[in-house]
């Protein structure tokens, strides 16, 4: 029993810091419609930032500045949002697919560097020896997941109240009239590319937070963290969960990680003997499977943006017409 | 909306009915074993990757065979393996789940070093598993158990970088090559073990002329290559996969490059010496770990050939054999099957002094009759008599292998003290 409370426990965490990022890629691709195709760069960026800022000093390297835990993780967090400004004011004519290749150059870039600056990054082998905050002051490891878990509910927490607040107030729909007419937009006086820039730079700061979070659960990182299958786990989940609704960004995290872990699990528990070295390889299709079935089901997403829904159904429309040809 | 939603039924139907399938063809499968009580160890392995599987099928082979010597303590040993995808978050995922879940004592994997670096450090060494690889040759290990942070749950068969670099700089030095040029592959093991050449080379006076970082699953590499080809090297180091050195041995054959070439382990393989061509190999000589010169090493070679139809050519391939095979006696000494208790017991069954036992059934069937009167054994492995340092490190005879016209051959042999005795030379 304790058991599967530790592991719902780590599972739990895992995904949660996954939601986080799927969160920040909801306020871009999901209010403001940028395509973000460099995801990993910008966790990268806030997982590296915390474990330099905040590691143990290294023989051969940078970092080992031994920070203070939240000033480690905020600078974490700056990193990524340093970046993303950076990549944001470079790629601002660029939208679309356009902004997507951009962004994916910068993904693959930034691991290449993670991979090759070993003054920096401690290249292919990775950073380890990060000290967890109070890890030792706690002890016991069990009780220490659980207070880690109860850290990253708040973190999640935080980061949907805010977004929620931020998609409610005038700015959120400044956000949307962008991403659905920036002409119509710019006709009313507003600025859409200093919009997109600031959603793009604050998405990047909470995709830094959850690699932050990332590396300090693991107490490690290295290149093989930043691999662009993270960029598609994370897209994949905010699809399914469906883009514009931050409860469905949750949502389709615990369902994507969850199919995609489970299924190996499953295949471990049922799948015969001699199958069990092509598990694997089952695995794989069964994860493609879950993802595809769902969005048959439902193209939207598992919960739709509320907004969208109630202006374009078709029976809403249907019905506004008929009202109108009534007479 | 109304025909996709069939559509979607039907497919979680079907996808349901293959599962059910699976589990229902599981059972006769679990009856048909022989002992009536099972062990449960774990295995974290890239099963979904070409090289990864055959790593795998040697894990279970070695369980197999355990199990026909009579299991642990007299119950069959289940080995319940997971794939890691070569993924960190997937690999710690399916370790945690399996020392949770299927409560594990001992969990053995995974191959690259990214991914078991994690699971030591957020994964075994935190819950008290004791964690074996058989191919983790990161010196990132190291200093992580000298830190004591691994709680000696930690080893791994695969000798470390350090001791492979001192054997390619040996076979460099023996050739009486004057400067080399480097290839190595851009992860963990090839940035290690490139540097370490370096290093040892320089030390003994020849000229290191550049080295070059292979990515993996780059069309061309003809960047690199003339970027070496350019310093004009008398010979060539590569420590490089199949894959990549396919692609860079052409293009480097094809520019006029040196044939004069030293090879790491990862480079024995069949399909690279078929891809390249057999009469640009002739001069090539690699290294490798080697087996001892017992009857139980070659009993290896035999049973595997007696059991999958091939040599064991694939890199790490003894070396998840041993892990396996030292996992299980430390377990049937343990007094207690919990990870601490195991990795107690490991410089038990791996002692030199021991009586010396093989890897076959009929050794197993004695050292656990000699591990059961409570006397120590001497493991001799398919990588040899595997001793282990106070990190969980081994150190390992090497060999030298060069291609021939059916596969690979030896060319010369270098025992355990001649090793460590060129290591010592070369770090003073």
């Amino acid at each position: 029993m304790i058991g599967l409370i530790s592991y719902l426990t780590f599972f739990l965490t895992i995904a949660l810091i996954l939601a986080i990022a799927v969160l920040g890629l909801n306020l871009q691709w999901g209010f403001t419609g940028l395509f973000n195709g460099g995801i990993v760069a910008f966790f990268g960026a806030g997982a590296y930032g915390i474990v330099l800022l905040g590691g143990p000093e290294r023989v051969d390297g940078l970092g080992g500045f031994g920070l203070p835990y939240p000033i480690a993780l905020i600078g974490g967090v700056l990193s990524a949002g340093a970046l993303a400004l950076l990549v944001g004011l470079a790629t601002t004519k660029l939208r679309h697919d356009y902004l997507a290749i951009a962004t994916f150059g910068v993904a693959i870039a930034l691991e290449s560097v993670a991979r090759n600056a070993e003054y920096f990054t401690g290249g292919a082998k990775g950073l380890s020896g990060f000290e967890r905050p109070f890890e030792s002051f706690i002890g016991n490891p069990f009780v220490y997941s659980l207070a880690f878990l109860f850290v990253v509910c708040l973190c999640v927490t935080a980061v949907y109240l805010f977004l929620e607040t931020l998609v409610r107030s005038p700015f959120g729909r400044l956000l949307r009239a962008v991403r659905e007419n920036e002409r119509a937009a710019t006709s009313l006086g507003k600025s859409p590319p200093t919009v997109r820039l600031i959603s793009f730079v604050l998405g990047a700061m909470i995709m830094g937070l959850s690699g932050g979070l990332y590396a300090t659960f693991y107490a490690f990182i290295s290149p093989q963290d930043l691999a662009p299958v993270l960029t598609f786990q994370i897209w994949a989940m905010l699809i399914v969960g469906g883009s514009g609704n931050n409860k469905g960004a949750i949502l389709g995290t615990l369902v994507v990680w969850g199919s995609w872990v489970g299924s190996g699990w499953l295949l471990a528990a049922l799948a015969p003997q001699e199958w069990q070295l092509y598990a694997g390889s089952i695995q794989y299709i069964l994860i493609g499977s879950i993802i595809v079935l769902t969005l048959l089901a439902r193209p939207r997403g598992l919960l739709p943006e509320k907004l969208s829904q109630m202006h374009y159904t078709r029976q809403h429309v249907l019905a506004h017409t008929n009202a109108r040809e009534a007479p | 909306m109304k025909r996709s939603r069939s559509l979607f039924v039907s497919g979680y139907a079907a996808l349901m009915l293959g599962l059910g399938l699976l589990g229902a063809s599981l059972v006769p499968v679990s009856t048909a074993q022989a002992a009536d009580c099972t062990t449960k160890i774990g295995a974290v392995l890239p099963t979904s990757v070409d090289w990864g599987r055959p790593i795998a099928e040697t894990a279970q082979f070695a369980v197999d065979l355990f199990n026909e010597a009579g299991g642990v303590k007299g119950c069959d040993i289940e080995m319940v393996l997971r794939d890691t995808q070569v993924d960190p978050k997937i690999g710690v995922d399916a370790a945690k789940a399996l020392v949770d879940l299927d409560k594990v004592p001992v969990l053995l994997g995974a191959v690259s070093s990214g991914v078991s670096m994690p699971i030591l450090t957020s994964v075994t060494a935190p819950a008290g598993v004791m964690q074996m690889s058989c191919c983790s040759s990161s010196t990132a290990f190291t200093d992580v158990a000298a830190d004591g942070k691994t709680n000696g749950l930690w080893f791994r068969t695969f000798a470390t970088t350090r001791n492979q670099a001192a054997v390619a700089a040996k076979l460099i030095q023996e050739r009486g090559y004057k400067s080399v040029g480097i290839f190595y592959k851009n992860d963990d093991w090839g940035q290690d073990i490139g540097k370490l050449v370096a290093a040892d080379l320089e030390k003994l006076g020849i000229e290191v002329t550049t080295s070059a970082a292979i990515n993996d699953a780059q069309p061309s590499y003809r960047a690199e290559v003339t970027e070496v080809l350019k310093t004009k090297p008398e010979a060539l180091y590569m420590a490089i996969y199949p894959t990549e050195g396919i692609s860079v041995m052409r293009e480097w054959i094809s520019l006029g490059g040196t044939q004069k070439i030293v090879a790491a382990n990862a480079l024995k393989s069949d399909e690279f010496r078929d891809a390249v061509g057999m009469q640009y190999l002739t001069t090539l000589v690699g290294h490798d770990s080697a087996p001892p010169r017992t009857d139980s090493a070659t009993a290896f070679v035999d049973m595997y050939k007696a059991r999958f139809d091939s040599e064991p050519n694939g890199p790490g391939l003894p070396n998840s054999f041993d892990a396996v095979m030292i996992s299980l006696l430390a377990m049937e000494a343990a007094p207690e099957l919990t990870g601490a208790s195991i990795a107690a017991q490991v410089a038990k069954v791996t002692d030199p002094e021991g009586t010396p036992v093989s890897p076959d059934v009929d050794g197993l069937k004695e050292a656990i009759k000699l591990i059961g009167e409570g006397k120590n054994v001497s493991y001799q492995g398919a990588t040899g008599a595997v001793v282990f340092d106070e990190n969980g490190d081994v150190s390992a005879p090497a060999l030298a292998w060069k291609f021939n016209e059916e596969g690979v051959e030896e060319v010369s042999y270098f025992p355990l003290a001649d090793v460590d005795a060129f290591i010592t030379t070369l770090s003073q």
